[in-house]
């Protein structure tokens, strides 16, 4: 946490091409309601809000964002609505009993470990409590028989991913072209590029 | 050669043509070969190089003037010196635009890559220069820069095929060769600085005689349409011959280099009609080809709006256009045949 | 992203979508619930909706149910990942074993048209030996159909489809030329060929099932890059915008959002048709056969839940391997970070392929085969690939992240071994259909451990040999093959040779499902070939009156 992010492509922002034939209707629409419509809190309670909000802090932080992009919103919308992934690994129950099992087994570590709630911790040690779960060293008494590190890394962090990186502003900081249709590309040789994409890695110029 | 021209001159019921061609030097005469009616387009196309090989023309008039008996051979010479002149005109044209389109799409990463279409604008502007002189000093410089568009366009020819060999596979992978740089691409600016220099040639004192000047430029305009019909069948066989019209230049085109041949072979009357009808289908060819290719845009996804990609990744515009080139410098060719042909 | 469940059919009121227009219809002919048809057919993917075609050409009565949306993909797909989640099967199962297997968008589609809409459009075909790969090459089981059979049906399903491919393949038997011509290599494409050149194995441009040049309404392809989740441009060829509109063309109905839950049996133990419910509602088609073309999980899952007193494990079980030798693919990587910027994001994500392990059988020492192609991943499935594999999150990750343009990577399609500890079955939970939720068992064995591990090697070296540096790797299945396999007799396999159930006389299974081993190239052209030859003798059989 110490160091920051230092992006490749600091002036490329792939929402410049809104107007342009690199965004059908439907697409300018699902971006449209992203932006605009971030949903209110209706799934979660304000503490497990509050928790997931300084966990997704952790999983993706932006430190340099004024207005960083917003995940845990999404997460709620999606247990709102009672979405599922296709998979519900041996162990892990439903989608929403498992984020409320797995938000609560990451407070009830918080509480075993420093004796106080996670979002009151600092970050340093929010984040080497997330590791300890990541690493498979997470403390089973506290997960009521769900495995933490599956737990952790295919629902927690696959679902704070997916939606980071389906938003513009990651998508531009990584480079990547963005929308793409009807117009696609058309140099497809290594560092070539068409003017519509990301101007080359600053790194290699 | 004299005795010969003119006694071709007597047979020959084409004093018309001298006639005919002062009248060409301001606006399009309307053709008497009706197998020219493709022509309408690709003079537009040339004008401005009728225009200039029209000065020269009206020169050398003058200057002969007092030799009349020798007028008429030098008008018609100069007569497929004009069809020399827009043949070079169409080619550098379409490689100037083609070049730069294509070399658009490589990005210009190597700065080599602006000098092919510098060249073919170059060698543009010398074969259609309103300004033409026939001051030696003026005519060495366009066959100066004639001949440096040929070399650039085999120094092109040289630098694609080493594009394709570095790529992985090399010239083993059929890939490459599709979608490497051209290999034939760059012959179109040596062709068109061939026809350059002989127009320049055509319209000072003969080196050599009508028929073999006919011969010369006749051989080379048959194999210059079967190079560029196989660079042609090439692409269409990359796009799987998509739309059956896609077949028309392996077929018409190479059909005018064998009726060509065969004038160049044996330039009978019969035989330079013949020749003349295919080649002015070639011409035909060359400018259907390019709207095809227009419409050929529009059906790529995203159409005309989405031209930043389709532009590039669509069916070449400009590339078609050398088919009339080589079409126009056919019948230059068989001009200079005609004056010797047999009844 | 709309959830399935509040979506509306649309191919309703004699009309279906126009896959090529915006907000177009065609002409549908319909069949009434009580109308007995010749053939009603449970899902429309590669499989299904092949068959649909062939059928309704034949002449057939046929009637196409599919549990997905029928999307057109002009105005419905969006450059989206997220959103494009609509095209998966997401409903949950379970998943465990020792190496539990990702589903949902992982291998299961849900879509008119199937998994084709998502597919990566590797069309490769299989070894011939492998048909034969108990015999020959000493694992496995053979199949009931003949290779040079298949080749046949393959060669077909190309030219439905289009492929885009190789003058000359590299490897098996001397085929026919592609349709249509390869494309052109990405730099990712590129990465895989010096690779190979540089260790000296061939490798080929990928034979493709997007156009490298316009075919009728589809238009050449624009390289977009976003193929995993659905072609916006129509120049993907999948089942949804190739057999679909030919089957409706032919007067087959298809109908959508429709989900079957039940095969009916009468008193004498034969299928009289199917359950199902579409808009809310529980309705029954009527049909002369039965058709389950739902994929390795769905079809074993519906065979198990339409169990009845003729048929007390499941219909089609009498073997009880309905559900068994489940198979995957291995979909082992090894990724590396380039000097120069791959932009691996642009065109579909596979354009070059090295089957050389799928031959080279005196060179290793485990059986089965892989193949490995040059990749492409979308940003969050790159993201999840970095996270999960490499166990970062964090400034790290957003660091890591910003090598996405830099990246190149190789992935394997690895042959596993059928076992028959590896099933569907049936949980104890329900689904809002009132189905039992399928459980799915998968473990590896110490063969696809094997194999894998060799990839692994061979290909660090190969992204090595190529300039790759700061290499890792990622492991992973893909695919589903399995559960209902094609045999040579009832106590060996659920299907004979024709697909055609051995206690039902009237059932058969059409999809991926049948595959007695699974092979080390992608499915769909295979589960498309089988659906060609199943079409083909049912015709025959037909007309012998052996229906």
């Amino acid at each position: 946490m110490t160091d920051s992010f230092d992006p490749p492509y600091p002036n490329y922002d792939i929402l410049r091409k809104w107007d342009s034939p690199s965004y059908n209707q439907i697409t300018r629409d699902v971006l449209t309601e992203r932006l605009t419509a971030v949903p209110q809190r209706q799934f979660l309670d304000e503490q497990e809000w509050r928790l997931l909000q300084a966990i997704c802090d952790q999983l993706v932080p932006q430190p340099e964002r004024t207005d960083p992009v917003p995940i845990t919103p999404f997460i709620d919308a999606a247990l709102t609505e009672n979405r599922t992934n296709g998979t519900r690994f041996a162990g892990i129950p439903a989608m929403r009993e498992a984020w409320r099992k797995g938000l609560a087994a990451i407070r009830a570590e918080a509480m075993a470990q420093h004796d106080t709630d996670f979002v009151s911790l600092d970050a340093h040690r929010q984040e080497a409590l997330l590791h300890r779960i990541n690493d498979g060293d997470a403390e089973p008494a506290h997960w009521d028989g769900m495995p933490a590190q599956r737990f952790f890394r295919s629902v927690l962090l696959k679902e704070v991913l997916a939606i980071y990186y389906a938003h513009p502003a990651a998508q531009s900081e990584i480079g990547f072209g963005g929308p793409a249709a009807p117009r696609g590309y058309v140099r497809m040789g290594a560092d070539r590029m068409d003017p519509w994409e990301a101007p080359a890695d600053r790194r290699n110029r | 050669m004299c005795l010969l021209t003119d006694s071709a001159m007597k047979n020959a019921p084409d004093c018309r043509r001298f006639t005919c061609a002062p009248s060409s030097i301001g606006s399009p005469a309307p053709s008497d070969r009706g197998t020219e009616t493709g022509l309408t387009t690709g003079r537009v196309l040339g004008a401005l190089g009728l225009a200039a090989a029209g000065f020269l023309v009206l020169r050398a008039a003058e200057r002969n003037r007092l030799q009349p008996q020798k007028q008429a051979d030098r008008s018609r010479r100069a007569d497929a010196a004009i069809q020399m002149g827009r043949a070079s005109s169409l080619l550098a044209g379409s490689v100037f635009a083609d070049s730069a389109m294509e070399h658009l799409r490589g990005g210009y990463h190597r700065r080599a890559m602006y000098v092919a279409p510098a060249m073919a604008g170059a060698t543009l502007a010398a074969s259609t220069s309103s300004r033409a002189r026939l001051s030696r000093r003026n005519a060495d410089l366009r066959d100066g820069i004639y001949l440096a568009g040929i070399a650039t366009g085999l120094t092109g020819l040289g630098f694609h095929l080493w594009n394709i060999s570095k790529r992985p596979g090399g010239a083993t992978r059929m890939n490459n060769f599709f979608y490497a740089a051209p290999i034939g691409a760059p012959g179109a600016l040596v062709a068109s600085g061939l026809y350059g220099l002989a127009a320049g040639r055509l319209v000072r004192a003969p080196q050599m005689t009508s028929r073999q000047e006919g011969r010369l430029v006749g051989s080379m305009t048959a194999l210059n349409i079967l190079a560029t019909s196989a660079e042609a069948g090439l692409l269409h066989f990359r796009s799987a011959f998509q739309n059956p019209v896609m077949f028309l230049p392996v077929i018409a085109p190479p059909a005018a280099a064998v009726a060509l041949a065969a004038a160049v072979a044996r330039p009978g009357r019969q035989m330079i009609k013949i020749a003349r009808a295919a080649c002015g289908t070639t011409v035909a060819t060359g400018l259907a080809g390019a709207a095809f290719h227009v419409w050929g845009v529009h059906r790529m996804h995203g159409g005309w709006h989405n031209w930043r990609q389709n532009l590039l990744a669509g069916p070449p515009i400009a590339a078609p256009p050398s088919f009339a080139g080589l079409g126009l410098a056919g019948l230059g060719a068989l001009d200079l045949l005609e004056m010797e042909a047999q009844p | 992203m709309p959830l399935v469940e509040h979506l509306s059919p649309r191919a309703i009121a004699g009309r279906a979508p126009d896959v090529f227009r915006h907000g177009g219809w065609v002409p549908m002919r319909e069949y009434g619930d009580d109308e007995e048809v010749d053939f009603t057919i449970v899902g429309t993917g590669a499989g299904g909706g092949t068959l649909a075609a062939k059928l309704a050409e034949a002449g057939f009565s046929v009637v196409a149910l599919d549990a997905g949306p029928f999307w057109r993909p002009l105005e419905d797909f969006a450059s989206d990942e997220r959103h494009q989640d609509k095209l998966y099967w997401l409903d949950e199962r379970i998943s465990e074993g020792n190496d539990p297997i990702e589903l949902g968008g992982n291998n299961s589609g849900r879509s008119v048209g199937g998994s084709t809409v998502h597919y990566q459009m590797v069309a490769l075909r299989f070894r011939p030996e492998w048909f034969r790969s108990r015999t020959t090459l000493g694992y496995g089981h053979d199949w009931p159909v003949d290779w040079r059979r298949m080749w046949e049906c393959y060669a077909e399903v190309e030219d439905a489809l289009k492929i885009s491919g190789p003058l000359t393949y590299p490897w098996g038997p001397k085929r026919g030329r592609y349709p249509y011509r390869e494309h052109e290599l990405n730099a990712s494409a590129e990465v895989l060929a010096r690779g190979c050149e540089e260790l000296g194995v061939d490798w080929s441009a990928c034979p493709t099932a997007t156009v490298s040049a316009r075919r009728g309404l589809s238009p050449h392809c624009v390289y977009r890059g976003f193929c995993k989740i659905g072609c916006a441009t129509n120049a993907k060829q999948s089942t949804l915008n190739t057999f679909i509109p030919r089957a409706l063309a032919a007067g087959a109905e298809i109908r959508d959002l429709s989900m079957v839950t039940r095969v009916e049996t009468g008193a004498d133990g034969r299928a009289t048709g199917v359950v199902y419910q579409r808009d809310g509602q529980v309705r029954r088609q009527r049909a002369r056969h039965v058709v389950v073309a739902g994929y390795s999980i769905e079809t074993p899952r519906l065979l198990l839940n339409s169990a009845s007193p003729k048929h007390p494990d499941g219909l089609a079980n009498s073997s009880g391997l309905v559900g068994r030798a489940l198979m995957v693919h291995t979909n082992h990587a090894v990724w590396g970070r380039f000097q120069e910027e791959i932009r691996w994001y642009k065109g579909p994500p596979s354009l070059a392929v090295c089957e050389h392990w799928n031959y080279a059988d005196d060179e290793k020492d485990f059986f089965g085969g892989y193949a490995y192609m040059s990749q492409g991943p979308l940003p969050t499935d790159f993201a999840k690939t970095l996270a999960e594999s490499e166990g970062i999150f964090g400034t790290e990750l957003r660091r890591r992240m910003a090598d996405y343009n830099h990246m190149a990577g190789l992935k394997i399609v690895g042959e596993t071994m059928p076992q028959e500890r590896n099933r569907v079955e049936l949980a104890d939970e329900t689904d809002r259909y009132g189905v039992p939720l399928a459980r799915v068992t998968y473990s590896m064995c110490e063969n696809d451990r094997q194999l894998a591990d060799h990839s692994l090697e061979f290909m660090r070296n190969a992204l090595s040999a190529a300039g790759g540096q700061e290499l890792f790797q990622s492991g992973g299945t893909a695919h589903l093959m399995g559960g209902c396999r094609m045999g040579f007799s009832r106590e060996d396999s659920v299907v004979d040779g024709d697909g055609r159930s051995w206690d039902v006389g009237n059932l058969w299974i059409c999809d991926g499902s049948l595959f007695p081993t699974g092979g080390g190239v992608n499915p769909s052209m295979t589960i498309m070939a089988l659906a060609v030859h199943i079409a083909d003798r049912i015709k025959t059989l037909a007309g012998q009156d052996a229906l």
